[in-house]
């Protein structure tokens, strides 16, 4: 694997006694889109927040770009880009005041200013005050002043969060395009799956403070496979014939659930019915849905 | 932290903190200018011998509550200005040490309390030359009552602005400043030791006037110590 730019390393952070972030150990490799998902209250805003510096672990260690967040967090800080849960923003000030309160403290170049708000197409509002702003522009706004000081990685925390399905689909193609045209590492949090999953490489699931699935994408999609539903004539008797050809399967609601799933198999299987003159009304594929299998993550956990 | 406070600088346009600054010198010189105007024969035979003193002295009672309403204030719209829409989050994940996001905010009230300071002073002598009393103006003195309320005045703004910046909820410190600008108005009575007493002490005669200043300013500085420390180690929600 390539090199990680975030590892943190059994991340606890306690409330009170109680672990919001339990033993949490996030591996964000250069390059990708790192998924962070949870249910709302799992620990994805606490667990951001300590990545940000902004509040400190009760134990645990986190390395940012290879280096103690602990002891070098200005150096850290300063390439990193973050977004954290709603819009900040200051109101009375239009877009380019609000970068500029931001460029006077990164001290990057005012020509940053016209760049990132490019990016994020704002161009046209860049003299307006941004209480007037739709949530999904001040969204934007919060993405551009994350970028403003040219980070390596950028964390978002919730950036689609109440936004129309428009909203939703101008930062997703926001977000996709940071590693390919700006080399950028993203954190993206979301408790949506649908959400992430089209532009995410990597996906961490969390589930009340503590990670229950950390892996590529793929390897979730091949946990949901599918299972193919033949509705036949007489059922049982088809089963029956299909258990005896070594297929394995069971009746579902007067239709024949079958475990494996390729092409050809499927095709042994109809020929076979056929053959033995069952009428085969159906054959469909019922593939588990990726929002199916993230809510039984998240529903069992690493629980119980 | 010369970035941080060019920042805030930026941050409070159109927040009417400018207004607020230029307000509280002129209410006291307004008053004054109304008290003077209606009284004038009266006043100026009580003052016949000083009348740039008894003009001072008029203003100089109403320094302390002025001031201290003004340090309330202040501190909690510089605070609100971050407290409004959640933007300490983004603020303090910027690579900026949080003692400088600290000092900048009290930098940034020095100034606006600075330039209130400034403009009573301005605006004391400008009454004084309109209501007659000639251009020979006692200039340290207006200076004096101008400026070392406000410095006696240092624990408060420390205080408060820490307390501003921390609690996210405004009420208590504004109660706070409030109740104590009300009570300088009889910060007469009070031992000389306690801080209240000493922005009026401030204003007064050099005896006081020492222990004000000098307490002030020391007493501010260490809040103003703590509250930083705190500020660096507290976890931001």
């Amino acid at each position: 694997m390539s090199e990680w730019i975030i590892q943190t390393k059994d991340l606890c952070k306690s409330y009170r006694g109680r672990l919001a972030v339990d033993h949490v150990n996030l591996n964000i490799a250069r390059g990708e889109i790192y998924g962070f998902l949870g249910p709302n209250g799992a620990g994805k805003t606490t667990t951001i927040r300590m990545l940000l510096g902004l509040i400190k672990p009760t134990r645990g260690s986190v390395e940012i770009f290879g280096k103690s967040l602990k002891r070098e967090k200005l150096h850290i800080l300063r390439k990193i880009g973050s977004l954290v849960e709603y819009p900040s923003y200051y109101g009375h000030l239009t877009a380019v005041e609000n970068l500029e309160a931001i460029r006077r403290i990164l001290d990057v170049p005012k020509t940053r200013i016209a760049q990132v708000l490019e990016t994020v197409g704002l161009t046209k509002d860049a003299k307006r005050p941004v209480k007037g702003f739709s949530l999904g522009m001040k969204q934007r706004l919060g993405i551009a002043a994350a970028l403003l000081g040219e980070p390596e990685m950028l964390i978002l925390d919730e950036p689609t969060n109440g936004l129309d399905p428009s909203g939703i689909l101008e930062i997703r193609e926001l977000i996709k395009a940071m590693p390919k045209q700006h080399g950028i590492t993203v954190l993206v949090s979301s408790h949506l799956l649908s959400e992430v999953e089209q532009m995410a490489s990597t996906v961490g699931i969390i589930r009340q403070g503590r990670m229950v699935f950390q892996d590529t994408i793929e390897s979730l999609r091949r946990q949901s496979e599918g299972s193919i539903s033949v509705a036949v004539s007489e059922p049982e008797e088809a089963l029956l014939a299909l258990l005896r050809m070594g297929f394995r399967g069971k009746l579902e609601n007067g239709r024949i659930a079958l475990e494996r799933t390729d092409d050809q198999s499927v095709a042994r299987i109809v020929k076979a019915l056929v053959e033995q003159n069952h009428a085969v009304y159906r054959v469909e594929e019922k593939r588990k849905s990726l929002e199916e299998l993230f809510l039984q993550i998240v529903g069992e956990g690493g629980g119980a | 932290m010369g970035r941080v406070l060019s920042s805030d600088l930026l941050k409070i346009r159109r927040k009417g903190l400018w207004l607020l600054a230029v307000s509280g010198p002129f209410g006291i010189v307004a008053l004054q200018a109304l008290n003077f105007g209606i009284r004038y024969d009266y006043l100026t035979k009580k003052y016949a011998d000083d009348l740039w003193g008894g003009l001072i002295e008029n203003i100089a009672l109403l320094v302390p509550v002025t001031v201290l309403a003004g340090v309330t204030l202040i501190s909690s719209l510089i605070a609100n200005v971050e407290h409004q829409t959640n933007s300490w989050k983004q603020l303090l994940a910027l690579p900026v040490p949080r003692t400088a996001v600290f000092a900048a905010k009290f930098l940034l009230s020095v100034i606006l309390l600075g330039v209130s300071c400034a403009l009573l002073a301005w605006g004391t002598a400008a009454l004084g030359v309109a209501l007659g009393f000639g251009w020979d103006f006692p200039a340290v003195k207006i200076l004096k009552i101008s400026f070392l309320p406000f410095l006696a005045s240092l624990p408060f703004l420390a205080l408060l602005l820490w307390m501003s910046l921390t609690v996210r909820n405004q009420a208590a410190p504004v109660a706070i400043g409030l109740l104590a600008a009300v009570c300088s108005l009889f910060a007469g009575q009070l031992p000389e030791f306690v801080p209240l007493a000493w922005p009026l002490l401030a204003a007064g005669p050099p005896s006081g006037l020492r222990l004000a200043v000098g307490g002030g300013v020391l007493l501010g500085a260490l809040i103003l110590l703590v509250g930083a420390v705190h500020f660096e180690r507290r976890d931001v929600d």
